[in-house]
């Protein structure tokens, strides 16, 4: 009963004292390169998520091995509800059960101000030709934490409207750029058989996820320069009445409780001709073999209304109480190597470097021209939802009062009110 | 001395599988540790369990579990109780029937949540698309049912360990009591009411108590269908231990919303038990 998930947190809790004492010491925190072919042989051990981009990695792992032969990379790739558990767990472990992991960018700033994480500023000045100023700024932004460098960026999950293009040639529409189109192209698309627009209204991560692209559009902000939350603002309430329309008026029927797969399921399946989703859903809705059947090539992708979209990605982190660190950031340094990252994209994977998404070969091989540079327009002025401590509370209780004010449990003048009070309340907490 | 002996392996194991997990756990309430501020941990007395007296979302899961226990609990005793009268009365295909019955509580929760998530789902789910052809629409996750249709996932899965209860105690009721009943010619109702509930209750305190302590850990079906919205509407005391420890790092402060739930269920366990159970 209630004893077991005692007994988990109370060993979970005593193994945090030794575990202090392990990141004090333990690995080797000199200044390294990556080690060079024929070094010493090690394994490194990667916890990574159920995703495409995870299985596009593994299919280069030959390649990898292929030039470095005696570092082998295991990868397990478990669904993401799973992953922090499983990544808090090693870090507080005193022999780690991960070598390399990847973080989410909630995470990062906890993560990395408690220690857990490498600085990985010296590996990267010390790898050859690495050109890190070539990720994307705001991607690089977010693994920064007090002048440190906590992670290399794997892959974006920025914003976007994923719409379907012959749905919206057919009723003469251009991509929406502002959410008063948005909603007249909603308007005009939505049938007795095909909502209007797919949402993700799902109490916590995702609604607020969707929703912060509506506040930037009509030009609000999350938190100001100083990391101060300005959620209590005009801007938020017109973009939550405006989001609480659109659900009402254009959302499938009772679709509270959906979450982006969904809604990803929903414009697959032809009942729903849009939704402002992650970029990289494009290649799985057109690809032959996605979830769209019949459908598949008929999707585009465009900024999201405003042209300001929230911003999510995943990074390569070194856990700081890894014993092959040297190892780890080998197969990082590799993997993110621009000559990699272009293989990797060309596979599907979503793109980091700018280098990559103005690449002709990458246009040709990949999934054309118009693609890449809207991925590169997402990017250039996309925000995290949170930047600070305490990023995944923060994100969550903001999340509970949006989502009861679609509920109409609360008014959007009460849920805007309590979502700046408790935010600032959670980063306080945190500082 | 050779009772302490044969009784050591037994307080080995309770002193380090419940003893010392447990006393760590009421220590911790006492602190304020978090996870990623491991260097900062101090005592800070009841100020966790103060806290939680104005932790809106705490305070309505705490409300949430209990309705959720007392209805869900309630309907799965009277259904249980409803088909394990019936099947203990059945003569044909009863192995059959009894194997069909029970096969919900074999699956695994998280399972049985995904799979109603996508049941119920207006869009792509069976049951919302056969009662379209009647004309009927329902909003299963919205904010009035959502709690509600927690309860009847609920129900569905665990009715079956209430029917195996209930028909093992049926079972082994002794003759005697019916016969006597029947010469002095009560009818189903009045034997129902007279012998069988008086003679069947010891069962149906444990049941209840078991299955009462098990609806009270209620998790996995939150996770995995409304995260515990719409608003407040579906969290739930475990979900909420799980996201302050987990989630948000607050060791300290989770402990203590899951000691505050031991007490109550403490209490309550006694005082059923004492009322219920003739001495």
């Amino acid at each position: 009963m209630l004893v077991l998930l005692f007994a988990v947190l109370a060993l979970v809790a005593s193994a945090c004292s030794s575990s202090s004492d392990d990141t004090s010491d333990g690995g080797d925190t000199t200044t390294t390169v990556a080690v060079e072919a024929g070094g010493e042989a090690a394994t490194v051990r990667v916890i990574m998520e159920e995703v495409p981009d995870t299985d596009i990695v593994k299919g280069m792992l030959a390649d990898f091995n292929a030039e470095y032969p005696d570092i082998t990379v295991e990868i397990e790739a478990m669904p993401y509800d799973q992953m922090r558990d499983r990544i808090v767990s090693s870090f507080l472990a005193s022999d780690p059960t991960f070598d390399l992991i990847i973080v989410d960018n909630p995470w990062m700033y906890d993560f990395a101000s408690a220690g857990f994480l490498e600085d990985l500023n010296d590996r990267i000045a010390a790898t050859a030709d690495y050109n890190y100023e070539d990720f994307s700024a705001p991607l690089r932004d977010i693994a920064e934490v007090d002048g440190g460098v906590y992670g290399v960026p794997f892959y974006n999950y920025g914003l976007s409207l994923i719409y379907r293009s012959d749905l919206y040639e057919a009723a003469g529409l251009e991509a929406p750029t502002t959410l008063d189109e948005f909603g007249a192209a909603a308007a005009a698309l939505t049938t007795d058989d095909v909502a209007g627009i797919a949402m993700q209204p799902q109490k916590g991560y995702k609604i607020f996820e969707e929703w912060a692209n509506y506040l930037f559009a009509a030009g609000g902000s999350i938190q100001d320069a100083d990391n101060t939350v300005v959620l209590d603002s005009p801007e938020a309430r017109t973009a939550l009445d405006t989001y609480i329309d659109f659900y009402n008026s254009y959302a499938p029927e009772n679709s509270l409780n959906w979450s982006f797969d969904e809604s990803l399921r929903a414009v697959a399946g032809g009942q729903a001709a849009q939704m402002i989703s992650y970029n990289w859903m494009l290649p799985t809705l057109n690809g032959a073999d996605g979830p769209a059947g019949d459908l598949a090539g008929k999707f585009k992708v465009a900024e999201v209304p405003g042209g300001i979209s929230v911003l999510g990605a995943w990074y390569w982190s070194l856990p700081a109480n890894s014993n092959v660190k040297d190892a780890s950031w080998t197969f990082v340094s590799w993997i993110t190597s621009e000559a990699q990252a272009k293989t990797r994209v060309i596979a599907g994977g979503a793109p980091v470097r700018n280098s990559v998404m103005t690449d002709p070969d990458v246009w040709a091989q990949g999934f054309g021209e118009d693609y890449y540079k809207t991925v590169a327009a997402i990017l250039e002025d996309a925000r995290p939802l949170a930047d600070g401590p305490n990023a995944e509370e923060m994100i969550n209780v903001v999340g509970e009062e949006l989502n009861a004010a679609v509920a109409g449990q609360k008014s959007v003048d009460e849920a805007i009110t309590a979502a700046a009070t408790r935010a600032q309340e959670v980063l306080n907490q945190g500082g | 001395m050779t009772r302490w002996v044969f009784m050591a392996p037994l307080l080995a194991l309770f002193a380090v599988f419940f003893a010392y997990p447990f006393g760590y756990s009421v220590w911790i309430s006492f602190t304020n540790l978090t996870i990623t501020k491991q260097g900062q941990t101090k005592f800070v007395g009841f100020d966790q369990y103060l806290g939680l007296l104005s932790n809106s979302t705490y305070l309505a899961s705490l409300r949430n579990t209990f309705m959720f226990v007392i209805a869900a609990v309630g309907l799965e005793l009277v259904l249980g109780m409803v088909i394990a009268l019936a099947l203990h009365r059945q003569t044909w295909l009863k192995n059959v029937t009894r194997s069909v019955l029970l096969t919900p509580m074999f699956v695994t929760p998280i399972a049985v949540g995904l799979m109603f998530r996508f049941l119920l789902n207006q869009q792509l789910g069976l049951i919302p698309r056969i009662l379209s052809v009647f004309g009927i629409t329902i909003d299963f996750f919205g904010p009035r049912l959502a709690l509600p249709s927690i309860i009847a996932i609920d129900v569905w899965q665990w009715t079956p360990l209430m029917i195996l209860m209930l028909l093992a105690g049926l079972q082994s009721l002794p003759e005697e009591p019916y016969e006597a009943a029947r010469v002095d010619g009560a009818d189903a109702w009045f034997t129902f009411r007279n012998v069988t509930l008086p003679l069947l209750r010891p069962v149906i305190v444990v049941a209840i108590i078991i299955r009462a302590l098990d609806a009270f850990k209620v998790f996995e079906y939150v996770i995995a269908i409304t995260k515990g919205g719409p608003g407040t509407a579906t969290e739930t005391i475990q979900y909420q231990v799980y996201k302050t420890g987990f989630q948000f790092f607050r060791l300290g402060e989770a402990a203590a919303m899951a000691l505050v739930l031991v007490v109550i269920v403490f209490i309550i366990v006694i005082i059923g038990y004492r009322r219920m159970v003739p001495r």
